[in-house]
């Protein structure tokens, strides 16, 4: 035993059996309440995470519109081009997909910038989707 | 054979409790309860604190269940915890200075309002009762170096590392521990015996 080796190792009988035979008080409903506790830090984890992901959602949903509309006002022009060469891109994209694969590089490639708006829209969206019907936000709500 | 069996049951116990699993983490607590009180009653929180830092306690324990690597034993990282958890309580409420006075009566009297119904009376000798109300007696670090030495058996390099003292700062409350738990067992013993004659 190590402890033996050590030189201030000195156990006096009576004290290691008088210190050992001492029971500490303890609540009788003590574990009940930490589990308790511990339970519920659990749900306001998961709470605060739907929380976040609302904020987040919302917070998405102002700043996408007011970016449409700072758009539509400021820079109607830009804007007219841009959802023309969305909706370009798509019919294009439909095309691309016909005439497959390298003519849907080159079209990314040259119009990059909106496929990076859309790629970023869709994929919010997608993160919402999932965050609500992710199992266990459904049960905490 | 049986160590092996024992070994392994407690490895499968860890792996239960690091999964979180409730059942095994009541467990822990029912295990380690009376542990984790005694180190924040002998830190000198009051009653209300004393419950408190100890949930506080298992509940970073389970937290950090995950990051625990088992190099250390399972008790030891347990009252390292729970005696981060009472200084800080102390340091909260302005009272670290209170670790190095003695314990006035009303604090020793904890001894008397914890003291036992029948049962743990029989189960308690009267010298073990003197002992260990000499020990609550004693400034802190010191009493808590001798629980941890004599009471849960630790070595010095543990007790220094739940305690965050150097091994010599340990040594030294330990020898000063001793020395004055020998000069208040003689006198209460001297006592006792002059009273009964």
């Amino acid at each position: 035993m190590d402890k033996l080796k050590d030189r201030f190792y000195f156990p006096p009988d009576g004290l290691t059996r008088a210190l050992q035979r001492h029971r500490e008080p303890v609540p009788a409903d003590f574990t009940a309440k930490v589990l308790r506790k511990l339970r519920q830090a659990q749900e306001q984890k998961v709470l605060a995470r739907v929380v976040l992901q609302e904020r987040l959602a919302l917070a998405g949903c102002v700043i996408f519109s007011c970016i449409a509309i700072l758009a539509t006002t400021v820079f109607p022009e830009i804007t007219e081009v841009i959802f023309q060469s969305i909706a370009k891109i798509v019919t294009l994209q439909g095309e691309a997909l016909a005439d497959r694969i390298p003519q849907t590089i080159i079209a990314f490639s040259a119009d990059w910038q909106t496929y990076t708006i859309l790629v970023l829209a869709l994929g919010f969206a997608a993160y919402n989707i999932i965050g609500l019907f992710r199992h266990d936000n459904l049960k905490t709500a | 054979m049986a160590r092996q069996i024992q070994s392994e049951r407690s490895y499968d116990w860890l792996q239960s409790l690091r999964s979180g699993e409730e059942c095994a983490f009541a467990e822990f607590i029912n295990k380690y309860k009376e542990t984790v009180f005694l180190c924040c009653r002998g830190l000198g929180l009051t009653e209300v604190e004393v419950e408190d830092a100890a949930s506080e306690t298992f509940i970073a324990a389970y937290k950090g269940l995950q990051r625990y690597s088992g190099k250390a034993e399972l008790s030891t990282w347990l009252w390292s915890i729970a005696y981060r958890q009472a200084i800080n309580y102390l340091r909260k409420n302005r009272r670290k200075w209170q670790l190095w006075t003695e314990p006035d009566e009303s604090a020793v009297g904890g001894l008397k309002a914890k003291e036992p119904g029948p049962v743990s009376a029989a189960q308690n000798s009267e010298e073990a009762y003197i002992i260990w109300a000499a020990v609550e007696r004693l400034p802190r670090p010191w009493a808590m170096a001798i629980i941890l030495h004599y009471r849960e058996e630790k070595c010095i390099a543990d007790i220094a590392k739940i305690m965050q003292a150097r091994k010599n700062t340990v040594k030294t409350y330990l020898f000063r521990g001793r020395n004055k738990l020998k000069e208040m067992l003689a006198a209460s013993f001297t006592e006792i015996a002059s009273v009964n004659g």
